[in-house]
């Protein structure tokens, strides 16, 4: 019991973690996302701080050079040198925005703005009122002194580290708290399953083993059949018992590896499922050779159940049921009710059903899928509709 | 004989053919004024600005001359007065304006 309840907080723990893992990238990317738009605004805030302080100087500049184009404006017929300044370089653009001329280095100008950052330098645009030398946009440039960003940058990386680990601190707080009723309805659950599971497996043994027992020779024909019908029954419901002791439980199972024949196992189980195989009237082709696998017995034997316990359950009466197993390579197929093409991405999925006239929770090939994974071994199939299905599986 | 009258010739003939329709219809008439053609291109430029705007404008006072819309001082204008509508084609004008334009705008022209 103390064995199962470790189990029980170790599955539980996994589940939460998943939940929280998703639920921490998620608020993480918020977090960030938000960090970034404040960065953002408090950036932008800062330049225009920054823009209207060196308005009053730029705007100082653009009368002075106002000045000067009005001298050269009246004298223009005996002077014609551009008046320049060495704290500034400035152009003049007429109001078809037809550059005059220039000594400013960035060449695009926005006209529509007043003052703005163009790469390394600042622009103040200064519309004129009297046309001097036929200018209606003065433009004053001087150097970006990227001071001021770099002090911007410091602030903002300090500000959000702290701000990142205050929301991160929360957060966790946040999905703990969150986590718990799911934590203890999780646990419930689990522990429901599993004891149910569990209560399930001393019954179940005891149909099986009293079947096994059973003097089939004093039996009447009519009974035999009735009770090759519940040996059925009880292998169905064993098979999915193991299914579902595999998903609660014995995936958490340390892996115990060992040399597994499996040929014999494979006979092993077609014996196990043959009364349901004579019920269907199905024929077993069998093509074996000798080959050894080191995988986990358990593991390899829920895999060949599943694919043999489908290949019956879903082939017609008097079909036919074949097994090829040859080094590095098993095949299973039938001659059953196939499966549509593009569904075949899909059957590996876990409750994924094709077919709702047979029974079962559609968890089988989700396991056997996860099994092969873990060992790193491919499968394939290839089925067509009311023909059959093959199952090629290679390591 | 010939020598006589073909040098006047020439010199009649080439300068009928180098003078353009600024040179004919413009430059004559204000010759005698105090203030250069020039000195009026800036007073026009100083007010209208662009090139675009500068042709129209010169085009609308040429074609309907007005106090009003004078670029001129007043006392230029209570001295020598309004000029006379022009009567001058459209193409001639445009002609006439272009080449004022051309001879006189600051484009290139500062260092």
């Amino acid at each position: 019991m103390l064995v199962l309840k470790n189990k029980v907080t170790s599955s539980l723990l996994k589940s939460e973690k998943k939940s929280l893992s998703r639920f921490l990238v998620l608020y993480t990317a918020m977090v960030i996302l938000m960090i970034m738009l404040l960065s953002v605004f408090y950036y932008q805030s800062q330049e225009k701080l920054m823009l209207a302080q060196e308005r009053a100087i730029l705007s100082k500049y653009a009368y002075i050079q106002t000045k000067r184009l009005k001298v050269l404006h009246h004298f223009f017929d005996e002077k014609t040198t551009y008046p320049r300044d060495p704290r500034f370089r400035s152009a003049i653009y007429d109001n078809e925005f037809a550059k005059i001329f220039s000594l400013i280095e960035e060449k695009n100008i926005y006209f529509d703005r007043e003052i703005y950052i163009a790469g390394n330098m600042i622009h103040f645009i200064e519309t004129l009122d009297n046309y001097y030398l036929g200018a209606r946009y003065l433009v004053i440039e001087v150097d970006n002194d990227t001071g001021w960003k770099t002090e911007l940058w410091k602030r903002i990386f300090g500000y959000g580290s702290v701000i990142f680990i205050f929301f991160m601190l929360f957060g966790f707080y946040l999905a703990k708290l969150f986590l718990k009723p799911m934590r203890d309805s999780i646990v419930l659950l689990d522990r429901f399953i599993k004891d149910t599971t569990h209560e399930l497996n001393a019954p179940l043994a005891a149909i099986l083993a009293n079947i096994e027992m059973m003097d089939m020779d004093v039996m009447a024909e009519k009974n035999k059949k009735r009770l090759a019908r519940i040996n059925i029954a009880a292998k169905t419901v064993s098979t999915l018992y193991q299914d579902l002791t595999y998903l609660t439980l014995e995936h958490e199972r340390r892996n115990e590896d060992e040399l597994v024949e499996i040929k014999p196992l494979l006979e092993d189980r077609i014996e196990y499922f043959n009364v349901w195989i004579q019920s269907k009237k199905l024929e077993c082709l069998m093509d074996m050779e000798d080959v050894a696998l080191v995988i986990d017995k358990r593991k390899v034997t829920r895999v060949i159940d599943n694919l043999i316990s489908n290949a019956i359950k879903y082939n017609q009466r008097g079909g036919t049921i074949g097994i090829e197993l040859r080094e590095g390579m098993l095949v299973v197929w039938d001659t059953g009710i196939g499966i549509e093409k593009e569904k075949i991405p899909f059957m590996f999925d876990r409750y994924m059903r094709f077919d709702e006239s047979e029974g079962g929770f559609g968890i089988g090939l989700s396991i056997v899928k996860k099994i092969l994974d873990e060992y790193h071994i491919s499968i394939e199939v290839e089925s067509e509709i009311k023909k059959g299905t093959r199952i090629i599986i290679k390591w | 004989m010939v020598k006589k009258f073909l040098l006047p010739i020439i010199v009649v003939m080439s300068w009928v053919i180098a003078e353009d329709a600024y040179e004919r219809h413009c430059v004559p008439c204000h010759a005698p004024l105090p203030t250069s053609l020039q000195r009026m291109f800036m007073n026009y430029l100083l007010v209208y600005g662009g090139e675009h705007n500068f042709k129209a404008a010169l085009k609308h006072y040429l074609r309907y001359p007005s106090k009003d819309i004078s670029v001129m001082p007043d006392l230029f204008i209570d001295n020598f007065g309004i000029k006379e509508k022009s009567t001058l084609s459209d193409k001639e004008l445009d002609e006439a304006i272009d080449i004022y334009w051309n001879k006189f705008k600051v484009f290139n022209k500062l260092k």
